[in-house]
C-alpha cells in the first residue's frame, strides 16, 4: 500500500477593512466612528465569515490577517472575529503610534512598506510547500502589494525592480533593507494561487487586468466561493453555506446570485463546470438550500444567465506584471504624485 | 396591554429593466453607462443589457458598475436608425430590440428601454406584448415644457399623447388615450387628479372632426376623470391641461412644430448675441432666466416617451440620448413598474363603457 500523500497546507491571507469588514473611513468622522465602534457593532462583508469558516473547515489550513488598522484595535477586532466564529492564526496590525513617535509620517499612510515585510516574514514561517490565497480590496494597494509579494517569492521579479518600487512608494531605507533581507532568506517557490480583490469601491474589474489572471476582482464572496470551488478549495455544499449566510445577513437573492455568476463567466473565469456541479449538488436532498430559493428556480436562473451569453469567452491571458509602469497603484490614493483618474 | 409592534415592511420587489443597448446615435457605451448608473443609484433596480456582448463588455470595462445588479443578454444583430422597421425585424428576428421585448414578455425583465429605431421598438412590442383589455391601439406619449406647473411635484411640463404611434385614431381610441395619459400622470408625476383635454381647433365641444366631437361627448360622461373639454394648440405651451389627447398624426405635427419653434428661438438669440453689443448686454442680463428655461426644456431630464396601451411597458428614449437621459428613462420605467401602471390603466378603463 502506498503511503498517503498529504495535501500541502493552505494559507489564506486576509486584509480586514473593506475586505472582511464593511468599513467607511473616507472622512475624519467615519474614521473616528470606526475607531470607537464596539465589536458587536462592526459588520462583516456578507459571506466573508462563512467563506473563512468553510476554508478553515479541513482543520489544516491557516488564516493570517494583515491589516492597516492600528494595534490599539486588536482586542475589538479579535472579539469581532470571535463573534463571527472565525479563528485566526496570525493577526498583524499596524503600529502607527510607533511611526508617529519616530516621526515616520510617510509610514502612517504607506501600505507597501508596511504590508510587504509582514507578508514576507509570515511566509518565512510557513511550510515551504504551502499554497496561498490572498484576499484584499480595491481601496488602496492590495492588488499591487499581493502581486509583488507573489512574484518576489517566486523570483519572477528582480531586486532592481523591487528596490525601485519601494523607493517610489516612499518606503524608509531601513524598511527597504528589511524587505530585501527577509526576501533573500525565503526559499524560491510559487505558492500564490489566487489574489481576490473585493470591489468595495466598485472599480471596473478590467482595471485589474494589468495584474494578470491571478488577480480576480470580485463583487461579493459568492463569486470568490465559486472560483475557489473550481480550484478545489471548497465543495458545492460549502459554497451553498456561503450563499445562505449572504441571504440571511444581506438579503441576497436569485437575481443577485445569478448576475454574479454571469459576471464571472463574462470575464472568462472557468466556472462553467463548477456551476454544473453546484446545480447538481443543489438538486440533491439539501434542505438548507430551500432558504435560498426553491431549487428548480435556482437551476433555471443560473442556466438562463449562462445561456444568455452565447459562446464562452476565452480565459484571460497570462501576462507579466509591469510593476514600474504601475507605480501609481503603490502610492496612497490621495498621494500628490498619483495620477488622477480621468 | 401594549399594542403589538407593526409588522416590518417587506423589502421592495426588485425591478428589472431590459435596455436595448444597440442602434442609438451615440453607440452602446452611452446606453450601458446610463443603465449601470441607474442600478448604482437604486438598490432595487436591475439592468439587463441586451445587445452585442463584446460591445457591452467593452463599455462595462470603462465604468463603475455593480455586477450583482447587471446582467448581459447577447443579441447578435440590431436595427439601425435608417432601416425600415418591418422589413428589418423580419430579416433579423434576433435583433436586440426583439430579444429585449421577448425577455420582457417572458418575465425576465419588467420593462423595456430603447433609444434605437422607434418603429422597430413599437413593432417589437406589438409582436411580443399584448394590449391591455379595453385598449385597441397603443399611444406614444411625451412631455412638453409649459408655463404652468403640474402635480404635487410642480412639474413644469404636460403630457401629450399620441405623438405618432396611431396615425388614425377613432373616438374610442382617443378616450382610451385619455385614460392612459391620466393614469400615467397620476403615477409618474404624482398628479392625483390630472386635468385632461382634447386637442382641437376650438374650445367648443362641437369643434373638430367627428371623432374628436364624439370623443369629447364620451369623455364628458366618464366618471373618475377631470376632463376639461377641448383646448387649442396655443394651450399646449401654456400648460392649460395636464394631459392633452390627440391622434398620432396631429400630435406628431404639433410636437415637431413646437420643437422647431424652440430651436428657432435659440437661433435668433444666438444671432442677437452676435449682432449688437446692446442686445448682447441684454441677453447677458437675462442669462439667469435663459438658464432656467434651458433647465426646464432639457429633454434629457424627462427620460423618454412611454408607449402606453401594452400590458408591458416600453419607454422610447430619444435617439440622441446620452447616459443621463437613459438613466432617467430607466427611472421612469422602474417607477411605472413599481406602481403597476398597466393595472392602473386597466382599472380605469372599464368605466369607459
Amino acid at each position: 500500500m502506498s503511503p498517503k500523500v498529504e495535501a500541502p497546507t493552505r494559507i489564506y491571507r486576509w486584509d480586514l477593512d473593506k475586505t472582511y469588514l464593511k468599513t467607511d473611513f473616507d472622512t475624519l468622522r467615519q474614521l473616528v466612528r470606526t475607531a470607537m465602534q464596539k465589536a458587536e457593532d462592526k459588520k462583516a462583508v456578507p459571506g466573508a465569515a462563512a467563506l473563512i469558516r468553510e476554508l478553515r473547515a479541513d482543520g489544516r489550513s491557516r488564516l493570517c490577517i494583515v491589516s492597516g488598522s492600528p494595534t490599539q484595535m486588536r482586542a475589538v477586532l479579535a472579539e469581532k472575529l470571535k463573534l463571527d466564529g472565525v479563528e485566526f492564526d496570525e493577526l498583524v496590525l499596524k503600529d502607527n503610534l510607533k511611526n508617529l513617535v519616530r516621526g515616520r509620517f510617510k509610514a502612517l499612510r504607506g501600505q507597501v512598506g508596511y504590508k510587504l515585510p509582514v507578508l514576507l516574514e509570515s511566509r518565512a514561517r510557513a511550510p515551504a510547500d504551502s499554497e496561498e490565497v490572498l484576499f484584499g480590496d480595491d481601496a488602496e494597494a492590495d492588488a499591487f502589494i499581493y502581486s509583488l509579494y507573489a512574484d518576489m517569492v517566486s523570483r519572477r521579479v528582480d531586486e532592481k525592480v523591487v528596490r525601485q518600487v519601494l523607493e517610489a512608494a516612499e518606503v524608509y531605507p531601513d524598511d527597504i533593507d528589511r524587505v530585501l533581507t527577509r526576501w533573500a532568506s525565503i526559499p524560491a517557490a510559487d505558492p500564490v494561487r489566487r489574489i481576490f480583490i473585493n470591489l468595495d469601491r466598485l472599480s471596473p474589474p478590467a482595471s485589474f487586468a494589468k495584474y494578470g489572471p491571478r488577480v480576480v476582482p470580485i463583487f461579493n464572496y459568492f463569486q470568490a466561493a465559486l472560483v475557489l470551488m473550481g480550484d478545489k478549495h471548497l465543495t458545492a455544499p460549502q459554497v451553498v453555506r456561503v450563499m445562505v449566510e449572504m441571504v440571511q445577513t444581506a438579503g441576497y437573492n436569485l437575481l443577485t446570485f445569478s448576475n454574479s455568476l454571469q459576471d464571472l463567466l463574462r470575464r472568462g473565469l472557468p466556472v462553467t463546470e463548477v456551476t454544473q456541479a453546484l446545480l447538481e449538488a443543489l438538486s440533491g436532498p439539501q434542505a438548507m438550500v430551500q432558504l435560498v430559493r426553491p431549487v428548480p428556480d435556482i437551476i433555471t436562473a443560473f442556466t438562463k444567465r449562462v445561456a444568455a451569453l452565447g459562446a464562452a469567452p476565452p480565459p484571460p491571458a497570462a501576462r507579466e506584471v509591469d510593476y514600474l509602469g504601475l507605480l501609481d497603484d503603490a502610492r496612497p490614493r490621495n498621494h500628490k504624485a498619483r495620477r488622477r483618474p480621468e | 396591554m401594549a399594542e403589538p409592534a407593526p409588522a416590518p415592511k417587506p423589502p421592495p420587489r426588485p425591478v428589472s429593466i431590459a435596455f436595448d443597448v444597440m442602434g442609438a446615435d451615440h453607440g452602446p457605451a452611452e446606453i450601458v453607462r446610463g443603465a449601470v448608473a441607474l442600478t448604482l443609484g437604486n438598490d432595487e433596480i436591475h439592468a439587463v443589457l441586451v445587445g452585442d456582448r463584446a460591445a457591452i463588455d467593452e463599455a462595462l470595462s470603462q465604468v463603475r458598475y455593480n455586477a450583482e445588479r447587471v446582467a448581459v443578454h447577447h443579441a447578435p444583430t440590431f436595427v439601425a436608425m435608417d432601416e425600415k422597421p418591418s422589413a428589418a425585424l423580419d430579416a433579423k428576428p434576433d435583433a436586440s430590440v426583439m430579444v429585449a421585448a421577448r425577455l420582457v414578455r417572458d418575465g425576465e425583465a419588467d420593462a423595456l428601454v430603447s433609444a434605437g429605431n422607434t418603429g422597430a421598438g413599437v413593432l417589437a412590442c406589438a409582436k411580443h406584448f399584448g394590449l391591455i383589455p379595453g385598449v385597441r391601439r397603443a399611444a406614444l406619449a411625451t412631455v412638453y415644457p409649459t408655463a404652468a406647473t403640474h402635480g404635487q411635484k410642480n412639474d413644469p411640463f404636460s403630457l401629450i399623447l399620441d405623438v405618432g404611434a396611431t396615425v388614425d385614431a377613432s373616438a374610442d381610441d382617443l378616450v382610451a388615450f385619455a385614460v392612459m395619459g391620466a393614469a400615467y400622470a397620476r403615477i409618474i408625476s404624482k398628479n392625483l387628479d390630472p386635468t385632461v383635454a382634447l386637442l382641437s381647433n376650438g374650445t367648443e365641444s362641437s369643434k373638430g372632426p367627428p371623432r374628436v366631437v364624439e370623443a369629447n361627448a364620451k369623455l364628458g360622461l366618464l366618471s373618475g376623470m377631470r376632463f376639461i373639454g377641448n383646448v387649442e394648440g396655443v394651450d399646449i405651451p401654456k400648460g392649460t391641461a395636464d394631459v392633452i389627447v390627440c391622434d398620432g398624426f396631429v400630435g406628431n405635427v404639433c410636437l415637431k412644430m413646437l420643437e422647431g419653434v424652440s430651436e428657432t428661438v435659440m437661433e435668433l438669440a444666438k444671432y442677437a448675441y452676435k449682432e449688437k453689443l446692446l442686445w448682447r448686454a441684454g441677453l447677458a442680463m437675462l442669462s439667469g432666466g435663459i438658464e432656467r428655461i434651458k433647465e426646464v426644456t432639457d429633454w434629457e431630464q424627462y427620460g423618454g416617451a412611454p408607449i402606453l396601451g401594452f400590458d408591458r411597458l416600453f419607454i422610447k428614449a430619444h435617439g440622441r440620448s446620452k447616459a443621463r437621459a437613459i438613466t432617467n428613462a430607466g427611472k421612469v420605467a422602474a417607477k411605472a413598474v413599481a406602481n403597476d401602471l398597466a393595472r392602473a390603466i386597466q382599472d380605469a378603463l372599464p368605466k369607459v363603457g
